[in-house]
């Protein structure tokens, strides 16, 4: 399968995967995928969100067991326990969010829980860890005092010493060229930490091999030897990079396959004249530059952009979570106290979040007190809580929404993960919001139950409710949205309409994202 | 080019006249006592200055030493679980119950029981189951440590008054009482036992890969067990020590009293948890060590005896200690660590 003449240094094999299957409930997060990496190379993984990247690193580092294919590491078939399994055979991670202990200083998170070398009658020798240290950073080029507690490092440290661990730890273990999978690492750095981190990595390359994952198609295609793209979690190809340009990459990354009836964009209603929210000049310092622009009733708005690009921070700003730093929100023509949730609430903005088992659900309440949580008020007989109202309202809702509920006492707990989400855009129907801000709607809900979402999502529309939604995929965004807005490093940069059967292709708009 | 590019968060260390100053800031910085210091610097001065210098003379140090013993060896036992993550409110019940058992074990007037010298090992054991109980209640039962040692405290205040009856149990010819009411050129014994206690401590903290670990669960629990710590059992290790030394603190209490009964577990853990924030070890965990937590028992020791001398209302005096310990707990407390302030 795999093509072995493709520009690696060594043609010896370090890691093979073959036809890795791993599905969850509802969905095939990877489908047969093959992954080799080769001695000394770098090799780039690409895909877009729920392509199946995480799960595939996830069991390469033995967090996730694969439900069917082969793993194996120099030859040998493997079947990994954990984290510290991998490490011991030399495969080991840089997450995203860091691995280290904030408290303990840098000389003590490189050699935590493999002190033992430096044990002498049970007292650890400061000076020998000292020296040892010292080595190892040498070769990621980090000159900082050893005592220094890591919280007070910056992430580029903090990402070099999690190398530094990792190359010290395959050679504790006796594992020659070991595998470092590097996730994301270049988002929280800054231009000229860029350059370094690629620099020491090129150089790491002589003793290890790296795979790195990035949504920054530029940095793959000029560090990485070799490159494989991930769709729907299968492998689309697997090319060296020298003859790879970014146009190509992205189509590759998006595909073809494109449905018009999966989205109901037969539903999708002109979007009426009236201004449901204006947002102007909203600015939040190092999040994104003001910005301005309108949502009409019944139109869904679609907020583009890659991570960091802004686009959370204004949702967060619009629904009151954060505080913009100049600028306003005006919900017909009352404008909105800002950085308070609970007068968006009261100004008619809704919330559907991305975390809906912490932020948008009481889980430990039934599905009943969940829908009629907003409504309270227009539930009394003779200002108490009539529980005969309760129930009705709540029953009217269940059949409106389809929630499959075995009966309205149910704990939201016992919900499936798309019934659940049913219960948070119910919530906000039942309540007539006038705006409502989707979080990732369809984040880990089955197939399904996302067709029931893309039903709500246009009843709410029809109901002149307007929306800004953030979705899974560029696909997605396309399919829902009757008008989308691109950002990019905290700025629009483009701005494009989505009618009813006449979308633009994901590969047209991809360019502009990243 | 690429070999010349190297990382570092903060400045390179100027060279010249300012080194010296500097090496012995970064050391003060490092030793995580620098505040500590500063602070019993300002209670000295200011009670020596308003006692006309009453406050430094060495019958007032050797008292201010005896005072501070006790609490320092409690707190030294306190701060590591507090180090961990955890809190230890279960003090006062092991204290209470420690001490009524030297007084029914040791030689007394109350029945014909005499252990001797074996009362050390007995007291220890005792204090130290107390903490394993309460270490597997933490980790296994996976109850919060604050309301499993909060019912642990009571449970054993209980027990210990039922088994004394409530009553003052007086010691006869106890052989500790020479070493604990002694002196060596002037220096309270029981200052020397403390200060032993701090520095093996504080040496385990450094120097062991126990300490190491203790400080990685206190930093973050979830990442230590991703690299390999054994949290569990170094948490019931931790609190077993705890509890030890809350037994040994017990046994100290009775000797030096001549007496034994179960009050004289009250009003141990107040000073013994202020005297920890106060040394700087924050309650969030992973910061601070046990020469904090004696640090801590010495400034609110000293503190106390000065608001005495300066002849301060009592009344006064406690609510002066209730400020210290918010205060405290404000200035060391890890904020991005509490979800949410409870």
């Amino acid at each position: 399968m795999q093509e072995t003449e493709n520009g690696s240094p060594t043609n010896e094999l370090v890691l093979e995967l073959r036809q890795i299957t791993k599905s969850y409930p509802g969905v095939i997060a990877l489908d047969g995928v093959n992954l080799a990496v080769y001695h000394n190379e770098i090799v780039g993984l690409v895909g877009e969100n729920g392509a199946g990247k995480s799960t595939l690193m996830k069991i390469l580092i033995g967090n996730v067991q694969p439900d069917q294919g082969s793993y194996r590491i120099r030859g040998q078939a493997v079947r990994l326990r954990d984290p510290a399994h991998a490490i011991r055979l030399g495969v080991g991670m840089v997450f995203q969010e860091g691995s280290l202990i904030p408290n303990l200083s840098i000389m003590e998170n490189l050699f935590l829980c493999h002190e033992t070398e430096f044990e002498r009658f049970g007292v650890l020798s400061k000076r020998t860890m000292r020296e040892a240290a010292r080595t190892a950073l040498t070769t990621v080029k980090v000159a900082e005092d050893l005592d220094t507690p890591v919280a007070e490092t910056t992430p580029a440290v903090r990402q070099m010493v999690e190398i530094a661990r990792l190359l010290w730890l395959s050679r504790l273990y006796h594992q020659k060229n070991p595998v470092l999978i590097l996730d994301e690492p270049t988002t929280v750095l800054t231009q000229h930490e860029r350059e370094t981190l690629f620099a020491i990595l090129h150089e790491i390359t002589n003793q290890a091999s790296i795979i790195l994952i990035s949504h920054r198609l530029q940095e793959i295609v000029e560090n990485s030897d070799r490159i494989v793209v991930l769709k729907d979690g299968k492998n689309v190809t697997d090319f060296s990079s020298e003859n790879a340009s970014i146009p190509e990459i992205e189509h590759l990354m998006v595909g073809h396959t494109f449905s018009a009836d999966r989205y109901r964009e037969n539903e999708q209603i002109e979007p009426g004249q009236k201004v449901v929210i204006r947002v102007e000049k909203l600015s939040k310092k190092q999040k994104f530059e003001p910005i301005s622009f309108t949502v009409g009733e019944g139109e869904i708005l679609s907020l583009v952009g890659l991570v960091g690009s802004g686009k959370e921070a204004l949702c967060r700003c619009l629904t009151g979570l954060e505080k913009p730093d100049n600028g306003s929100v005006t919900i017909g023509s009352k404008r909105v106290v800002a950085g308070l949730p609970s007068e968006s609430v009261r100004s008619g903005i809704g919330h559907v979040p991305v975390d809906r088992r912490n932020d948008g659900l009481a889980l430990g309440m039934t599905v009943a007190d969940n829908l009629n949580l907003l409504v309270l008020d227009r539930l009394k007989t003779a200002s108490l809580m009539s529980p005969t109202r309760e129930k009705r309202n709540a029953l009217d809702w269940i059949k409106e929404c389809r929630i499959k509920t075995p009966s309205p006492a149910t704990l939201c707990a016992n919900l499936s993960g798309g019934n659940q989400q049913k219960v948070v855009i119910a919530k906000w129907l039942t309540s007539q919001v006038r705006f409502l801000v989707l979080d990732h709607p369809t984040r880990g809900v089955d197939v399904g139950a996302k067709e029931e979402i893309y039903r709500l999502i246009r009843k709410l529309a029809s109901d002149g409710v307007g929306m800004v939604v953030m979705c899974d995929t560029l696909e997605e965004d396309i399919g829902l949205c009757s008008r989308m807005l691109i950002m990019k490093d905290g700025r629009l940069v483009r701005e494009i309409a989505c009618p009813p059967f006449q979308k633009p292709s994901p590969s047209e708009i991809i360019g502009s994202i990243v | 080019m690429r070999n010349e590019v190297t990382l570092n968060s903060r400045g390179q260390v100027p060279n010249g006249l300012a080194s010296s100053f500097k090496a012995l800031q970064q050391w003060l910085r490092a030793s995580g006592i620098s505040g500590q210091l500063l602070c019993l610097l300002l209670v000295t001065l200011v009670f020596t200055a308003s006692t006309q210098g009453k406050f430094l003379s060495w019958a007032n140090i050797q008292v201010i030493l005896n005072l501070a013993a006790i609490p320092a060896i409690i707190a030294i036992g306190l701060h590591q679980v507090v180090a961990l993550g955890g809190i230890d409110l279960s003090v006062e019940g092991v204290v209470a119950l420690c001490v009524v058992m030297v007084g029914l074990l040791a030689h007394n007037q109350f029945n014909s029981n005499n252990v001797g010298i074996w009362i050390v090992p007995i007291t220890l054991a005792l204090g130290g189951i107390v903490g394993l109980v309460n270490g597997v209640l933490n980790t296994k039962l996976k109850i919060p440590s604050f309301i499993s040692t909060l019912g642990m405290s009571w449970v054993l205040w209980g027990l210990a008054v039922f088994v004394s009856k409530g009553q003052t149990i007086p010691l006869v010819d106890n052989p500790l009482s020479g070493l604990i009411n002694g002196s060596v050129l002037g220096i309270p014994n029981l200052a020397l036992v403390a200060l032993a206690l701090l520095i093996a401590v504080q040496l385990v903290q450094d120097r062991t890969r126990f300490g190491r670990y203790l400080y990685a669960i206190g930093g973050d629990e979830v990442l230590s067990g991703q690299a390999g710590v054994k949290v569990d059992r170094t948490k019931i290790i931790v609190f077993t020590i705890a509890g030890m030394f809350y037994g040994l603190s017990a046994l100290f209490l009775a000797v030096k009293l001549n007496s034994a009964q179960a009050i004289t577990g009250n009003n141990l853990l107040f000073p013994a948890i202020t005297a920890v924030a106060v040394g700087g070890v924050a309650l969030t965990g992973g910061i601070g060590g046990a020469k904090n937590a004696a640090l801590g028992a010495l400034i609110v020791t000293a503190l106390n005896d000065g608001l005495i001398l300066v002849d301060v209302n009592p009344y006064a005096q406690e609510a002066v200690n209730g400020v210290v310990l918010v205060v405290a707990v404000a200035l060391t407390i890890d904020r991005k660590k509490l979800g949410f302030i409870k």
